[in-house]
């Protein structure tokens, strides 16, 4: 075990260096001459190369890639030019409010898709089963920030029972939790979205689970319907689940990404969107840096997760 | 098989499961006359109702973007501030936007460049992913691991956020932004062809064309890649599905197509505005067509799987 989590995480660094390499060359690629985006378009020749030069930008790229993935390896995402700050300054100040908003869409949605799955699966092709499956199917194929509009549209300008945007207040992860009214919507957005795959991967567990010899044997036992599915079909049948959740963090911060700036959250996605109005490089890469490194732990912690809840699964 | 949702396994239950639809048929099977694979590959296609559902929903979405226009003309080019915001009536049945447009007309635009972004960026995907795939399994050993390890680091790279960096320098044409879609949708492809090449080429059927002297050429023709195909056929209408989509949420970000064309998500961009305005008629026929169509992408993307995949196929 402890030498198959290794051997991963050795994998796991490989394939960030390889990220932080591929986003490096995209974004050189695209905008090769980072001095004139930081002292601006009409700045002349020469103060654009003296800037390039004094912060490395004029030595060979694949020197630039190597000391770039050298800088990720420490932690050191660089340095915002166009907000003046260290990149790792506005991610922790960010990170924390979006991982919030990301960790409470995710239990919302688990709490209301597992049981909704079994529900479904236990009542299958019922009338509620099909209306549910369609629900889903319309969830799964809308963009999120519609979804988002058309929320706003009816809780907050409609009933007025929630404000359409998060407000100032929110300055810190504290005051996003001590103001839960501000964080509904976006919550109810991200899970609404969320719901629509874990319920349908539920059901389908739940289904393949109920086929199982165990099933009929609790039944044929006697136990009442509700200790089987709460005792031995819950259990089991959350089994996928839990790669589920490990390949949807990434996705969660993509999410993020529209939610935030629907409702105007300050998180991660809403620094991203704005570095991306104002090219601003380095902010830009740690995002997507960041979306890769999540990508890869994610993985990683799914994999070792099964294999802790379920013993039949052996890992080589 | 109708209103079955898919599962993971890619479908439906398989027909001999205890909970699965064969169970009645008696164990030899039902014996119907033989036809070949394509003709039964409709036959099932055709008794999906969700399936004809979702065809017909692109086939009506087809004609009211490309065949509308020339039936529906509304002014899309000159900005006008007399007319703009106009509720529906009144010669503008969808009403007008803030630059004095017609709705209707756009929309109909917007169809236009969300089936062409879908389409083009779907089929380069597909070209560079079965051909990445097809070598890469053909290779195998050290080149194949090489390119399969490429393909695990691109895929760690979050889809949307690497498409809109690039789309921050290549947006604003429907050949850019299919481009830029294009280029980071052909690795699930990629993967597909080279697992269906793998197992494809260890296939007793293959062995025995090769046995009985069929060339190379024949066996990749006649029988690698028909049998691979039914695999992209059906990961094409879930590219157009992500495409679309994708598309809409650079429009909606501002990093969509510019005028004077228009996507769906480009009309979308000011919506939180609009809702505020109380401008319904600016989102929800737009938003409505959006989520139609991908709805009905996926609709015939899951029915091809059903019908394709020779395992779940009822006989």
């Amino acid at each position: 075990m402890l030498a198959y989590i290794i051997r991963r995480l050795g994998v796991a660094l490989l394939v960030t260096a390889g990220v932080a390499a591929i986003s490096y060359a995209l974004l050189h690629a695209i905008a090769p001459d980072p001095g004139y985006v930081a002292l601006g378009t009409r700045s002349s020749r020469v103060a654009v190369a003296a800037w390039d030069k004094a912060h490395g930008y004029d030595r060979p790229e694949l020197v630039q890639i190597l000391d770039y993935i050298w800088d990720i390896a420490r932690l050191h995402f660089g340095y915002s030019y166009k907000l003046n700050q260290s990149v790792g300054a506005l991610l922790q100040e960010n990170a924390g409010r979006s991982a919030y908003l990301s960790l409470a869409s995710l239990v919302l949605a688990l709490v209301i898709a597992v049981p909704l799955g079994i529900a479904q699966a236990v009542k299958r092709n019922s009338p509620g089963d099909y209306a549910v499956t369609t629900l889903n199917f319309i969830l799964y194929s809308m963009p999120s920030f519609f979804l988002g509009i058309i929320l706003i549209q009816f809780f907050a300008l409609d009933w007025h029972l929630l404000p359409p945007l998060v407000s100032d207040q929110i300055t810190s992860t504290w005051a996003a939790i001590i103001h839960p009214k501000q964080l509904l919507l976006p919550v109810v957005t991200l899970s609404a979205i969320q719901v629509a795959s874990f319920s349908r991967y539920m059901r389908s567990s739940a289904l393949d689970t109920l086929a199982e010899d165990y099933i009929r044997l609790a039944r044929a036992k006697g136990l009442s319907e509700r200790a089987v599915l709460t005792r031995h079909l819950l259990r089991n049948a959350c089994l996928p689940m839990i790669t589920l959740i490990g390949l949807s963090i990434p996705s969660l911060l993509a999410g993020n990404l529209l939610i935030e700036y629907i409702f105007n959250y300050p998180g991660l996605g809403l620094m991203f969107y704005t570095a991306l109005g104002n090219l601003d490089y380095n902010v830009m890469l740690a995002y997507v840096v960041l979306g890769g490194m999540l990508t890869v732990l994610g993985n990683l912690i799914a994999d070792v997760a099964l294999t802790v809840a379920d013993p039949r699964v052996r890992l080589d | 098989m109708v209103g079955v949702p898919p599962t993971p396994y890619g479908g439906i239950l398989p027909a001999d499961h205890p909970m699965g639809e064969g169970r009645a048929t008696p164990d030899g099977g039902e014996i119907h006359s033989v036809s070949s694979g394509w003709r039964l590959a409709l036959r099932e296609f055709t008794d999906n109702r969700l399936a004809v559902l979702g065809l017909a929903i692109l086939v009506f979405f087809l004609l009211f973007s490309f065949a509308g226009p020339l039936v529906y003309h509304g002014n899309t080019t000159i900005s006008n501030p007399l007319v703009s915001n106009l509720a529906p009536g009144g010669g503008h049945p969808l009403g007008t936007d803030e630059n004095g447009f017609d709705e209707l007309a756009r929309m109909m635009q917007g169809g236009q460049s969300a089936f062409e972004v879908g389409a083009f960026a779907a089929l380069i995907a597909i070209v560079i992913g079965t051909l990445y795939g097809a070598v890469s399994g053909l290779a195998g050993g050290f080149l194949d691991g090489l390119m399969m390890r490429f393909v695990d680091v691109l895929l760690s790279i979050p889809f949307l956020f690497i498409v809109l960096v690039l789309a921050t320098k290549y947006n604003g044409t429907v050949v850019e932004i299919s481009l830029v879609l294009g280029v980071f949708s052909w690795l699930i492809p990629a993967r597909l062809v080279r697992g269906e090449v793998l197992t494809l080429r260890e296939r007793d059927f293959v062995a025995a064309a090769r046995v009985m002297g069929g060339s190379r050429t024949r066996i990749v023709m006649r029988h690698l890649i028909p049998n691979a195909m039914s695999v992209t056929i059906v990961n094409v209408t879930f590219l157009i599905a992500d495409s679309m989509l994708a598309l809409a949420y650079l429009g909606a970000l501002g990093f969509g197509l510019s005028y004077p064309h228009t996507s769906w998500g480009d009309m979308l961009g000011g919506a939180l505005t609009y809702v505020q305005n109380g401008y319904w008629w600016l989102v929800y026929p737009v938003g409505a067509c959006l989520v139609l169509v991908v709805l009905a992408c996926n609709l015939v993307g899951d029915a091809l799987r059903d019908a394709l995949d020779v395992r779940l196929r009822r006989r």
